[in-house]
């Protein structure tokens, strides 16, 4: 077993004629919370599309435990253990609430665990056992934004990736979120997180990249990071 | 109206119209699902149809064992014909999008291929089955029932009640509704949705294979009863609401009771023409379907 949990070794990938990833390399340790940082349009929701094999890599090496992902077929890359909680919620509307989690756990590995994971996933967002009958398009922003991470933990993942999980959600939500997050981390995982929340992030992150048109420019600890001025003038506006 | 000619032309209007829902439910569920409009829906079911005849003729199966074969082998028609022909679409383009015109000409070009490919092994001969059960009836009062065409209609509504209890309970089923729900969100949970389209077309033309059984012991065959089949299917889905599987039944019910009604004041040919009207009609008034969301 590899000591990595996730190692992308010069990533290059984008739409039509344009590379929008440069040659990306990112490692994220085993139990570990990565925080992926940059601005509008830098490339960071391009990066989890293309490790999710949504979108087909140009250059480089995916591996996941030293498990070679790179040009696998989406559903093998879940099973192989990377999940992602998506941009903008992305949720099977008109199913309930527990249709949605329970399809999270469609892979191989995940489904015979299912029924023991729903309940997990219920007692991190009791909310959604109470909802559990509603259609997912009824549910509240924050509460929606609470399927999509179920949904993705529902897959038993061994890297769990979460794009922008706090966006449109009142700061109380907010708040309740990174809690949940807090706690998803004692589940053993490796925790990749992509955060307007710049500042909270970095707090509760142990690695940081930055992702400044299609390359890491900064990388480093989470206190690093918080520490480097670059970052506090581009990102924290100090 | 006389009263009981007003019943027997409900009967009529009933069964011949839970038929429609039936044959129409593959290409709901193949349009819920994915998008595209299977032009060759009806050859799909000519082709059926002229393979439970060739059993029975052939073999002398009857053609309710002869589905026992008809059935998979339209599974596997539509399998393929997704496999091999249609995902080159979705391959070329890169998106899970279909642009719905190009899938149009698609199955278009594949309806002329089977209806000629029929044509010439078969000729323009008229084929029936003949066997005993097609004359055969029972009373509800004083109308009598052909029983073959209450097999059938029967079937369509167990057919119906069947695929929308799986849908909604098997992995399989969940999957095929994420899927139709959210493409790039089946990917990313693990789906693997090619493997799903053709399950999904596969199913939508094994229900044809099921029908083509059912309907020829009173519905005589030919190469060319594709095309009438597949635009009234088509109507049917859309009077019914694009993927909603009762609303299919219901959207075949109507229509057969329309054509009913209209072909006691006009022949049966115009009748059709009047289904075709009632169907632009329908578009402008509730343009989403009968059971469909306004
Ligand atoms: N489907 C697409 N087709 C073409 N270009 C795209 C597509 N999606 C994103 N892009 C472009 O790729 C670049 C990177 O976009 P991406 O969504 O990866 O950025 P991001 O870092 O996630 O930004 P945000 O913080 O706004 O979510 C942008 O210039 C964007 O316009
Ligand atoms: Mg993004």
């Amino acid at each position: 077993m590899s000591n990595k949990a996730l190692e992308v070794t010069n990533l290059s990938a984008g739409y039509g004629e344009n590379d929008v990833l440069q040659g990306i390399d990112l490692t994220i340790p085993p139990k570990s919370i990565t925080a992926l940082i940059g601005a509008n349009g830098a490339g960071k929701t391009t990066f989890l599309k293309t490790v999710t094999g949504l979108l087909p890599g140009r250059t480089g090496s995916i591996k996941l435990f030293g498990e070679e992902l790179t040009s696998k077929k989406p559903y093998k890359i879940a099973e192989a253990g990377f999940a992602l909680s998506p941009e903008g919620k992305q949720l099977f509307p008109e199913m309930t609430v527990e249709e949605n989690l329970i399809v999270g756990a469609h892979n191989v590995r995940a489904r015979s665990a299912r029924n023991q994971t729903l309940e997990e996933v219920y007692s991190l967002f009791s909310i959604l056992k109470e909802k559990r009958n509603d259609p997912a398009a009824s549910l509240s922003g924050g509460q929606q934004q609470m399927v999509a991470v179920g949904r993705a933990l529902m897959a038993k993942p061994k890297v769990l990736a979460l794009d922008e999980p706090s966006l449109g959600l009142a700061p109380i939500m907010v708040d309740r979120l990174f809690e949940s997050i807090a706690r998803i981390r004692e589940l053993d995982l490796a925790i990749l997180i992509i955060e307007q929340n710049v500042f909270q992030v970095l707090e509760m992150a142990d690695y940081g990249y930055v992702l400044e048109n299609g390359e890491v420019t900064i990388s480093g600890t989470g206190s690093e990071l918080l520490a480097n001025d670059h970052l506090k003038r581009a990102y924290l506006g100090l | 109206m006389d009263p009981t000619l007003a019943l027997h032309v409900v009967k009529n209007g009933l069964l011949i119209g839970g038929i429609y829902g039936g044959v129409a439910l593959g290409l709901s569920l193949i349009f819920g699902v994915m998008r595209i409009i299977n032009f060759a829906h009806g050859s799909m079911l000519m082709v059926a149809m002229y393979l439970a005849w060739g059993l029975w003729a052939g073999l002398g199966l009857h053609p309710y064992i002869g589905a026992i074969i008809t059935v998979p082998a339209l599974f596997g028609l539509g399998y393929l014909v997704q496999a091999c022909i249609i995902s080159h679409l979705f391959r070329r383009e890169k998106a899970f999008v279909v642009e719905p015109l190009s899938a149009l000409l698609l199955t278009a070009g594949v309806f002329l291929v089977m209806d000629n490919l029929v044509l010439m092994i078969f000729g323009p001969d008229v084929r029936a089955v003949s066997i005993d059960l097609a004359y055969a009836n029972f009373f509800l009062g004083d109308i009598p029932i052909n029983i073959p065409r209450f097999i059938a209609f029967v079937s369509a509504i167990g057919v119906a009640g069947v695929l929308s209890w799986w849908l909604k309970t098997s992995d399989m089923g969940r999957a095929i509704r994420a899927t139709a729900q959210n493409r790039d969100a089946a990917t990313m949970v693990g789906i693997n949705v090619p493997l799903v389209y053709n399950i999904t077309f596969g199913l939508g033309t094994a229900i044809l294979g099921l029908f083509g059984a059912l309907l020829v012991p009173f519905f005589s065959v030919t190469p060319t009863l594709g095309l009438a089949f597949g635009i009234k299917s088509f109507v049917v889905v859309v009077l019914g609401g694009i993927g909603s599987i009762w609303g299919c039944v219901v959207g075949g019910i109507v229509l057969g009771l329309f054509e009913a009604f209209a072909s006691q004041f006009v022949t049966a040919t115009s009748a059709q023409i009047f289904s075709f009207g009632l169907f632009v009609v329908i578009l402008l008034v509730r343009p989403s379907g009968l059971l469909g969301k306004a």
